[in-house]
């Protein structure tokens, strides 16, 4: 037997695996989505399944504008985890006035800006153990 | 409520340690029962352990009954253990001194361990990311250095705090360090050594960094009959506090450079120990990047906001300057065992307050703070007192 090892850092997108695999559908197809609340109208991010505000359970599904700008970036050489290359460019992307955590994808990391517009790019990661294609809601330049 | 003090303390030797999780459980407890005279394992009624990721690092859980039967303790009281991340280990702490002071036990041992060194690196550092969010963070790659990067860059932007400034907290906490025994790191630094290390994540260059490290540290902690019982010379818990502003990175303060829970945490153990900032002779503050370490000063009140980087600059968290700051050489140059690191911050501060400190002892140190985080809006303030 060889050296073991078992981890999996994506999440299990599919319906039978998460409520909010609406957000998955929508981002393979090149939206990006998220929850409004159906009690008291919030609408947050990231898209969750109870709002803090009013407790409420109800929500559907809204899309949010797939361009937004650059808040705050760094670039990590080095440390990364197994499975994980650098340099690579962790930004908070302002989408609607949400903060959103991402990464930059095919930046040149020494030309990135606070203020630069970015768009959606869908990255697709490793397939769950059932084979499902799995996206992951990174950014690109524009 | 009744006064509760450490009366105990023992720190295993941190690094990459060439021992198992309960090899290390052993080191630190045997520090801990050797320091206290008149106490024995049979006469621990309870033990609270603070480790974060041993299901992932040791094939282990269910760690707490481990530690007991490894250490020959039977729990009476209190078995149980904390899980807070990074902070884990004081968060051990405040449930031990809850449950002393509540009357529902007189003697606890809090330990804290991990074992977080495995055979390939990047494996261990693919275990860090289980400490941020899976879904929205940890799939992109994200551990912490990218989240106090991004306050780093932030705290440069508005009020002009340089790499320089950075880097002197690196070489502060590394020479602090090469007069602990226990450290990592024992060798010290220098500004070019700093400034010139491995970039990590813009601007947080290697030396501003604390590394992956194993280690245990353990106190013992005892209601007022019995501490004035075991020793002259307790050191009395005299305040804590805790405060959150969230867990995604997304939901903390929109400027990286403001931290309002570490505020609110200190303001609260200050309020309860009925001090202010400006008695503090000694801080263990959670250094693990530099710029936590500025940032620590200023929501702490050791300085106004953005004048951290003078404030290191000038020496006045160092000996002989305001408070000394991070005298085993904090995370940075002791290393950051996770679960570990909160206990060994009072360990330090018990050896301080009680003048046994040897080569890192404070002039006449009466009163202690401790600061554990676990991420940028997670925080946890500990005060400590030779006077009840």
């Amino acid at each position: 037997m060889s050296y073991f090892r078992a981890i999996d850092p994506f999440p299990l997108e599919s319906a039978e695996h998460t409520k909010l695999h609406e957000f998955y559908a929508r981002l393979a197809g090149g939206r990006l989505a998220t929850t409004r609340c159906g009690g008291c109208g919030a609408t947050t991010w990231p898209p969750r399944g109870f709002c803090p505000e009013c407790a409420s359970d109800r929500f559907e599904w809204v899309d949010l504008p797939a361009e937004g700008t650059v808040h705050a970036f760094t670039v990590q050489d080095a440390g990364l985890p197994a499975g994980f290359d650098g340099p690579r460019v962790f930004a908070i992307v302002k989408v609607a006035g949400h903060r959103i955590f991402s990464i930059l994808t095919g930046a040149d990391p020494g030309a990135v800006r606070v203020g630069q517009r970015v768009a959606l790019a869908p990255l697709r990661v490793a397939d769950d153990p059932r084979g499902h294609p799995r996206w992951l809601p990174a950014f690109r330049v524009t | 409520m009744r006064k509760v003090a450490l009366v105990g303390a023992g720190v295993s030797k941190f690094g990459v340690r060439k021992a198992t999780y309960r090899d290390l459980v052993w080191e630190a407890g045997k520090a801990c029962f050797d320091a206290t005279p008149g106490v024995l394992p049979k006469d621990v009624e309870g033990l609270v352990v603070g480790s974060v990721m041993p299901e992932r690092t040791a094939f282990q859980s269910h760690i707490s009954s481990l530690a007991a039967e490894a250490l020959g303790i039977r729990p009476s009281a209190l078995s149980a253990r904390t899980e807070h991340m990074c902070a884990s280990g004081t968060v051990g702490i405040r449930y031990a001194y809850a449950f002393i002071a509540a009357g529902l036990a007189d003697l606890v041992m809090v330990l804290g361990v991990e074992k977080l060194n495995q055979p390939s690196g990047d494996e261990a550092i693919l275990n860090m990311g289980t400490g941020v969010d899976r879904e929205w963070e940890a799939a992109f790659g994200l551990t912490a250095p990218p989240c106090f990067a991004l306050a780093a860059q932030r705290h440069m932007a508005a009020y002009g705090t340089s790499e320089e400034q950075l880097a002197l907290v690196g070489v502060k906490n590394h020479t602090h360090a090469a007069k602990n025994p226990n450290a990592h790191f024992t060798k010290g630094a220098t500004l070019e050594q700093v400034l010139c290390s491995r970039m990590i994540s813009t601007p947080l260059r290697l030396f501003m960094c604390s590394p992956i490290t194993d280690g245990a540290a353990a106190v013992l902690l005892a209601s007022e009959d019995r501490a004035r019982a075991l020793t002259d010379t307790p050191v009395w818990i005299r305040g804590t506090g805790q405060a959150l502003d969230g867990f995604q990175l997304t939901s903390l303060h929109e400027d990286y450079a403001h931290w309002p829970a570490m505020r609110r945490a200190a303001q609260a153990a200050y309020a309860m120990a009925g001090v202010g900032p400006h008695e503090v002779d000694l801080a263990e503050v959670h250094d693990c990047f530099a710029i936590a370490e500025l940032i620590a000063y200023e929501e702490l009140g050791f300085c106004r906001k953005g004048e951290a980087g003078p404030f290191v600059a000038a020496g006045r968290s160092d000996y002989g300057g305001d408070v000394v700051v991070n005298p085993r050489g904090g995370l940075i140059g002791c290393g950051h065992p996770l679960g570990a690191t909160g206990v060994a911050q009072a360990a330090e501060v018990f050896v301080q307050l009680r003048g046994e400190a040897g080569a890192r002892q404070v002039t006449d140190a009466s009163l202690g703070l401790t600061h554990n985080n676990s991420g940028m809006g997670e925080h946890v303030v500990m005060i400590y007192g030779r006077e009840p």
